[in-house]
């Protein structure tokens, strides 16, 4: 359990110093796009961690909800931004609560070990 | 089981940091650079500058040729006016023209006493021959050099005659520019000048030449009274 949360830590560090260090940056009109998706693999991550902890983690599961979070929620913001409907503060909310409510059960399945 | 869940837990993670500061380091690349908006803007505008700048270039090109063929438009009302204007001081007498036509000589009787004054010319004779030459078609007139225009006089001033103000002397010579032959057939048909000054003892010799050059008129045409009047 303990190496699954240093693994994803160590994977963080590694995944940031390799982004800092990419030469390209995302073109201006996607960047939007891109926030959300980030927010949605957010999301995802910490419902992985919740999963682990509430021992019914599914590796399947875990993957496909990264990506196709990730997805939706840029295709979300794309949509929005054609129809002229800020349809991504929709993504920007779920995503939001549901990280808030992760959090909370990560935490309190933390205090009462 | 277990590692592949590690496997995909580190992979997952990894690619969150890369998207997490590629984000990061996007959003710190927007704040510092021109907004996409203002860009969109700048580049609309820009565009219609460019159309702008099109349209104007193609606006020169008309002017151009308008102004081209407005200038040719002058060109050629330029020519015509000088060529009318040529035309009309030919027909003033202010330019010397040549021609074919007749020299007039007249001088007095060689013998005869110059206070005789029947016997010698007088301008009332000069006045006979040139208004025979008017009517024989003639189109330039001179009297020793004094070109006969509009407002020329032919008058005696006491034993002199005055032409154009001028003071001339005898021999006269007439030049004549017009068809030599019926300018010679007027004066010399009988009965007609040449018999008459024959008769008073004048020397007339009249000579047909196929080209005479006859002076222009020397002074300046002024006109303070008359003024033109234009009809239609």
């Amino acid at each position: 359990m303990w190496m699954g949360v240093w693994l994803a830590v160590i994977g963080l560090a590694l995944g940031i110093a390799l982004g800092l260090n990419l030469p390209f940056t995302i073109p201006q009109a996607y960047a939007k796009y891109m926030s959300v998706a980030a927010l949605a693999a957010l999301d995802s991550v910490f419902g992985g961690i919740r999963a682990a902890m509430e021992d019914h983690y599914d590796n399947k599961i875990f993957i496909t909800g990264f990506f196709s979070n990730a997805l939706l929620a840029a295709g979300l913001a794309f949509i929005g931004e054609r129809l002229g409907i800020d349809l991504y503060l929709a993504a920007v909310v779920a995503f939001g609560v549901r990280l808030f409510q992760n959090l909370a059960i990560i935490r309190r399945h933390l205090l009462k070990k | 089981m277990n590692k592949s869940m590690y496997l995909s837990i580190g992979v997952i993670t990894m690619i969150l940091g890369v998207m997490l500061a590629v984000q990061f380091r996007t959003n710190r690349f927007i704040e510092q650079s021109v907004p996409a908006d203002r860009a969109q803007e700048l580049q609309v505008e820009y565009s219609k500058l460019e159309k702008d700048i099109r349209k104007f270039d193609r606006e020169i090109e008309d002017l151009t040729y308008k102004l081209e063929q407005a200038k040719k438009g002058q060109m050629q009302a330029r020519e015509a006016i000088q060529d009318e204007l040529k035309k009309a001081r030919i027909n003033a007498g202010l330019v010397t023209v040549s021609g074919p036509g007749i020299e007039v000589v007249m001088d007095n009787p060689p013998s005869q006493s110059r206070r005789n004054s029947i016997f010698i010319i007088r301008d009332v004779d000069l006045l006979r021959v040139v208004n025979e030459l008017w009517g024989a078609g003639a189109e330039a007139v001179s009297i020793n050099g004094q070109r006969m225009i509009s407002t020329s006089e032919i008058r005696q001033a006491g034993s002199f005659i005055n032409i154009n103000l001028e003071r001339i002397e005898p021999p006269f010579q007439i030049l004549a520019i017009g068809s030599p032959e019926k300018l010679k057939s007027a004066l010399e048909i009988s009965g007609g000048l040449a018999d008459y000054f024959k008769d008073l003892g004048i020397v007339v010799k009249i000579q047909s030449h196929s080209s005479l050059t006859v002076p222009a008129y020397s002074k300046s045409l002024q006109f303070n009274y008359a003024k033109a009047v234009w009809k239609g």
